[in-house]
């Protein structure tokens, strides 16, 4: 790895960390409470971040500017007996 | 400028917007890194790299890559760009609520968490140890978790993305409803 892409690993991710931080989603309560439907404050947060990102994304392929990375795999049982999984994490530790 | 400050000091911004930055940070990792942003995986080359110290033989497997195969690895054991990142969220946590005044070394502060599991410390930290293996054995799965294969996978329009979040949407909201019971 060299310099500059360690030191844009390091920006971007403290974007991301900062985002998640003024999003709330550093607290239980707020993790705790989507699966409660009492706080939507994850999915308005990641809805909007999909969208956007999803704009972008696709205007930029078109334009020739990206090829995409290679996506990740679809395996249905796979994906979802691991979602079904990680739920129980989420929803327990609220992280 | 003063705007700009009380603007960035908030607590918390309204989901709406924390969230068009997350989705600007991850078109931008695309654009700059052709990488996806994820940070399950990370933990899983720390671990790999740390486990191929400890015990070799153990970790000489198809997931972390085989001693001498040419096979590249699921899971590289080594610092790859994702733990980078992940150490840019740790900073960007930290900056987030030290730009709040809210960092404060907390073990167990969340009164919501008290009312259900009692006050003592001690199980935040167990509960929330077992919750995270959960996760990331879940995630493993998976291929990814909320970030790697839910947000990346989702703004990529992949299948995977969109089961992976029904799945931890049912069990997320059995486990609530197991957690509070007549409270949910």
């Amino acid at each position: 790895m060299t310099i500059s892409s360690i030191t844009l690993a390091l920006i971007l991710g403290i974007a991301f960390g900062f985002s998640l931080n003024k999003a709330g989603l550093t607290t239980y309560r707020n993790i705790a409470n989507q699966f409660r439907f009492t706080d939507m404050t994850i999915l308005k947060y990641m809805m909007t971040a999909i969208v956007v990102a999803m704009i972008g994304l696709y205007i930029f392929r078109g334009l020739g500017w990206i090829t995409f990375p290679t996506v990740p795999a679809t395996y249905i049982v796979g994906n979802l007996v691991g979602g079904l999984i990680f739920g129980v994490g989420m929803a327990g530790a609220g992280y | 400028m003063n705007r700009i400050k009380t603007f960035i000091s908030q607590e918390t911004w309204s989901p709406y917007i924390a969230g068009i930055l997350l989705g600007l940070v991850g078109l931008f990792t695309v654009l700059l890194a052709n990488a996806l942003l994820g940070a399950s995986g990370a933990f899983e080359s720390l671990a790999g790299l740390l486990g191929k110290k400890i015990a070799p033989s153990l970790f000489n497997n198809v997931y972390w890559g085989v001693e001498g195969s040419r096979t590249m690895p699921v899971i590289r054991p080594e610092i790859t760009w994702g733990v980078i990142l992940l150490v840019g969220i740790f900073f960007g946590g930290t900056l987030g609520a030290l730009s709040s005044g809210k960092f404060k070394l907390r073990f167990n502060d969340d009164a919501q968490w008290k009312r259900i599991f009692g006050p003592q410390p001690w199980k935040r930290w167990v509960i929330g140890f077992v919750g995270a293996i959960i996760v990331e054995y879940g995630a493993g799965i998976a291929g990814g978790c909320t970030s790697g294969l839910a947000i990346s996978g989702g703004m990529l329009f992949v299948p995977a993305a969109f089961l992976f979040m029904a799945g931890f949407m049912i069990t997320g909201i059995i486990t609530a409803m197991i957690i509070y019971r007549k409270r949910y």
